[in-house]
């Protein structure tokens, strides 16, 4: 089957968005399509997670075990922040916060910035790779700055101008590795394909590879997040509508990541040793984790905050990726339960600003009493991100830390100081928030009802709390080592 | 031996009948073009053999160098019809066509010309010949470079020498040769925009206000020589550009020359046909750009003497996708410095016109199946780039008009300054990374390494939205010369979507820097600082 017909239900909710007229129809067919699309993705995916279905490599298309775990994880989020949209923008349309226009234009841009999404992690070629890349950037700049206010639209250029300028020095890098093959004698159009590339590896120029790999990482380095490229992350988080920074925090990255981590595979397969690439990975990682810890602490903006954590979970990764083999298999994990825990995290703050139209943490009082739900289910994302036991995240931060203190333990005892300064400044944030009482003593407010939002938060939560235990069974960790045998190179 | 002395002969007194019938013909195709009927092109005879037969009337005031003038000037003429060879090559004087000989020729010419308007004392004569030694003065090193650059490409000093060894035209160096020749045969001439040779009625005259005193025989004398040096001019360009119409008297006989003879009328009738047409559309210039015009001419011979060194001294032959790569980055350059978005958005287009360029440079020297991406490639960017981005770009500009002057963190000069370190910079910094197989477009690399380098640069350093969009196009540019440098041609549908990404960009970003500016107030890119807590 070609996985071009994946798109075309993201292709026909976009065009839906664009025509119909009426509010209720554009809600109603995008939770149609959208459920439709997303729960044929995931099925269409998990066969490869499992590994019971062969990769399938074409001319345009290469799907394995990573890119189908990637693939469901956009397929997931896609749904549950699709959701949580329509009640959000709806709640902002309804409050003539947005106009019609401005509603429909959401729904068109986020399916086909989804759908960009879908196909990064689906191609093989390259070039497909980096259009679809660029095009994240493109059809989600006017998603990042949908309120038309000052400060929404500084985000927006800022996301477009640094993100632009660093895809275009990673197609730079691109060029170069396809023009290495071209010297080496790879034929046509193979000198595009992610797969002939990974086969004919060893006899690319060295220097070409080092090169590239440089302006690869650079460029879709700004994408992810990594510090010093990181700019342009917390103001485009905090700016989006909730649902956005979610879908941006929660697999945007993670796209850019595979990205990378595709080209870090034909890389570590010239050299035939992953070391090289590791060093930068490390480097980089370590000052994602530090600066944001830093940051943390003079936070006053709960989306910031969270936008910050971002950054940190990221460099986490990349950090643990380095630690090959059996880091990455634990940054993998770590990459799975930081999808599902921030994106609840920015769901629930969507809850919290609509309650409170502020993001600035000292307006925000009686949360507790005013937003009881919402209050619980935001201390028990913060708990799971922050690493607590029970979380999936605490499994694979666990098995993360044990392998940086066997590896290098100096940098270990600075992480974990960069990692308690994070939690306790979160724990802290949260507490403040949630605990604090407003100066003029009581007062009446309706209590809070349950709604959409808190079922999907509550859905994902017990997603990461099952997956901490299936993390931690031979069984789970067997599916990871596989995936991670996918895309990593080990010697 | 006797050959050649025939040959001259034939030459010059076929220049000699030729010449009024050239200047009558472009009297002719110019009032055609105007919509007149025109004087009949041989009409010239007949004034010349009148103006003979008139009574010549001579100002007391002048002296014995009023009445010579006239025989040196249409001596130097003659003297040129029968030193370059036109016709024939290796005539009887033809060895004595050295550059340097040809120019002391025109300068006695002008020189003595000068001095006839000087010697009546009168205003118009004075001011017509401190104009002609302006122009002469500027002129003068023009021709010198322009025909150095010839000899040195040939290895010989005559233009005899030059026109035998048969330069292909389409190379660079020589189609550059042959615009600087142009533009110092129009001025030499006294054609439009350096002169207008129809009138004497102009406060702007140059050539007629020194020869307003002259009436009668000496009068046809003047008139004689100017058609005769514009003929020899024709004929000397049209020879360069096709050389081996030229008859060599090694084949002697009657079919030969006849041969000659029809090509000559036919490059007369051709050139002065352009020439009409030329004038039709150019107006005069001012006098006091006349600066420019020979800046040009001479920055066109300079460049044309540059490619040939290259070529030269490296034994690289310097191909047209090296000449538009350096135009490129020119014109990134030059808008470095610019403050104008109107202006800053026609150098990108230029420049992007250019890279078009590299591209149809680049397709006779690569493979039969990549001649189609190429050319390709060339239409899309000229779609795309030198058409869709400044348009769309210009027209938001246009909304905003009061927001389009881009304030910099520096003056133009400062900001030429960083350019070129930065040219310089990235030229040593490129000699130094080998890649291989590269050194075979070398110069395409550095063009692109460096259009990258410059666009960040000018995202830095200009602290306006709109020239943050400029430098993330340059950016772009620099990556299509990377792509036209390293794998020559994408997959069709792959070019399609990164033009499309291209312009897509363009839009997203004029729209939010409309709303910016609506927002703000401005463009500057200080005032977004709002976002960091």
């Amino acid at each position: 089957m070609n996985p071009i017909i994946l798109s075309v239900s993201f292709l026909v909710a976009s065009m839906v968005s664009t025509m119909w007229k009426s509010k209720k129809y554009v809600q109603n067919s995008n939770i149609a399509l959208s459920v439709l699309g997303g729960g044929f993705l995931i099925l269409y995916a998990v066969p490869f997670i499992f590994h019971l279905r062969e990769k399938v490599t074409t001319h345009w298309w290469m799907i394995d075990g990573f890119s189908a775990l990637v693939l469901a994880l956009i397929a997931f989020i896609y749904v549950a922040s699709l959701i949580v949209a329509i009640r959000y923008i709806g709640h902002e349309y309804e409050e003539k916060i947005i106009s019609l226009h401005q509603y429909k234009l959401f729904f068109t841009l986020f399916q086909l910035f989804v759908l960009c999404m879908v196909i990064t992690v689906l191609t093989n070629n390259s070039l497909l790779l980096w259009l679809a890349l660029e095009g994240t950037t493109l059809f989600s700049t006017f998603l990042v700055g949908l309120y038309r206010k000052k400060t929404s639209i500084e985000a927006a250029w800022k996301y477009m101008i640094l993100c632009s300028t660093g895809i275009s020095l990673g197609l730079v890098g691109m060029l170069l590795l396809s023009y290495g093959a071209h010297v080496s004698g790879v034929e046509g159009n193979d000198i595009f394909l992610i797969s002939s590339l990974i086969e004919n590896a060893t006899i690319i120029p060295e220097n070409i590879i080092k090169l590239s790999f440089i302006f690869l990482f650079i460029g879709f380095g700004t994408k992810v997040g990594l510090v010093p490229m990181h700019t342009w992350l917390p103001d485009a988080h905090s700016k989006a509508p909730s649902p956005i920074s979610a879908i941006f925090s929660a697999v945007l990255l993670n796209v850019a990541l595979y990205a990378i981590l595709r080209f870090k595979f034909i890389t570590d397969s010239a050299f035939l040793d992953p070391s090289w690439t590791n060093n930068l990975f490390l480097i980089f990682g370590f000052l994602s984790v530090a600066l944001s810890a830093l940051m943390m602490l003079i936070q006053v903006n709960y989306k910031r905050m969270l936008a910050y954590s971002s950054i940190e979970h990221m460099g986490l990764i990349l950090f643990s990726l380095a630690l090959s083999p059996l880091g990455a298999a634990f940054a993998l994990m770590h990459m799975i339960g930081h999808t599902f825990a921030k994106s609840s995290l920015f769901f629930a703050s969507g809850e919290i600003l609509i309650k409170y139209k502020t993001t600035k943490i000292p307006k925000i009082k009686d949360m507790l009493l005013r937003a009881r739900y919402t209050s619980i289910l935001f201390i028990l994302g913060i708990l799971a991100i922050v690493a607590m036991p029970t979380s999936a995240l605490f499994v694979s931060e666990y098995g993360m830390f044990a392998q940086t203190i066997v590896q290098y333990p100096k940098t270990a005892i600075a992480l974990f100081i960069a990692l308690g300064i994070i939690a306790y400044a979160m724990l802290l944030l949260t507490i403040n928030m949630v605990f604090s009482k407003s100066e003029s003593g009581a007062i009446e407010c309706e209590n809070e009802k349950w709604n959409i939002t808190h079922s999907v938060i509550v859905v994902e939560m017990l997603i990461l709390f099952f997956l901490a235990f299936w993390f931690t069974t031979s069984q789970g960790m067997d599916v990871i080592n596989a995936i991670v045998k996918d895309f990593l190179f080990i010697k | 031996m006797i050959n050649s002395i025939i040959a001259t002969l034939i030459q010059t007194i076929f220049i000699l009948l030729i010449a009024p019938f050239a200047m009558g013909l472009v009297r002719f195709v110019k009032a055609r073009l105007q919509g007149r009927k025109g004087a009949s092109p041989f009409l010239p005879y007949f004034t010349l053999l009148t103006l003979i037969k008139k009574e010549m009337v001579i100002s007391d005031a002048t002296s014995w160098i009023f009445r010579i003038v006239p025989f040196v000037v249409l001596g130097s003429s003659v003297a040129l019809a029968i030193i370059v060879p036109l016709i024939f090559t290796g005539s009887m004087l033809s060895s004595m066509s050295d550059f340097l000989v040809f120019s002391g020729i025109l300068a006695i010419g002008s020189v003595f010309l000068v001095m006839g308007g000087l010697d009546t004392g009168s205003a118009f004569g004075g001011m017509g010949s401190s104009r002609e030694m302006t122009i002469a003065a500027l002129l003068e090193p023009v021709i010198i470079m322009t025909f150095s650059t010839m000899s040195l490409i040939t290895n010989s000093s005559t233009i005899s020498g030059m026109l035998v060894s048969q330069v292909n035209f389409w190379e660079p160096y020589s189609l550059l040769f042959i615009l600087a020749l142009m533009l110092i045969a129009l001025a030499e001439n006294a054609r439009y925009p350096v002169d207008n040779p129809a009138t004497h009625l102009e406060l702007t005259m140059v050539h007629e206000a020194m020869i307003l005193e002259y009436s009668g025989k000496y009068l046809a004398f003047l008139e004689y020589a100017a058609a005769i040096k514009l003929t020899v001019f024709a004929i000397l360009i049209s020879n360069f550009i096709l050389p081996s119409t030229l008859v060599n008297i090694s084949i002697w006989g009657p079919g030969a020359i006849i041969g000659g003879l029809l090509w000559g009328i036919l490059k007369v009738i051709a050139v002065m046909i352009t020439l009409g047409l030329l004038e039709s559309m150019l107006v005069k210039m001012r006098f006091y750009r006349m600066s420019e015009y020979f800046s040009i001419a001479f920055v066109v011979s300079f460049l044309a003497m540059i490619v040939a060194l290259f070529s030269s001294l490296t034994d690289m032959n310097l191909q047209y996708h090296v000449i538009f790569s350096l135009l490129t980055l020119i014109c990134v350059v030059l808008l470095f410095g610019r403050v104008r978005l109107k202006a800053i958005l026609r150098y990108y287009a230029i420049s992007s016109l250019a890279i078009a360029g590299i591209a149809w440079g680049l397709v006779p020297l690569v493979s039969a199946e990549e001649k189609s991406h190429l050319w390709l490639f060339a239409i899309f960017t000229i779609i795309t780039k030198v058409w869709a981005v400044p348009f769309v770009i210009s027209r938001i500009g246009h909304v905003k008009r009061s927001l389009t002057n881009l304030s910099s963190f520096m003056r133009p000069g400062k900001s030429y300054f960083t350019a070129v370190v930065l040219l310089i910079i990235t030229y040593f910094t490129l000699k130094n990374v080998s890649i291989v197989g590269l050194a075979q477009w070398s110069s395409l690399l550095y063009t692109a390494v460096t259009l990258i380098v410059l666009g960040i640069a000018m995202m830095i350093v200009k602290r306006n939205i709109f020239s943050q969009i400029v430098g993330l196009l340059i950016i772009e540019n620099g990556i299509a010369v990377f792509v036209l440098a390293t794998v020559g041609s994408l997959p069709i549908v792959i070019e399609f979507g990164i033009f499309s990404v291209t312009v897509a960009t363009a839009y997203i970003l004029a729209i939010l820097s409309a709303q910016i500016s609506d927002l703000h107030g401005s463009t500057d890119t200080e005032d977004l600082r709002e976002l960091t807590e």
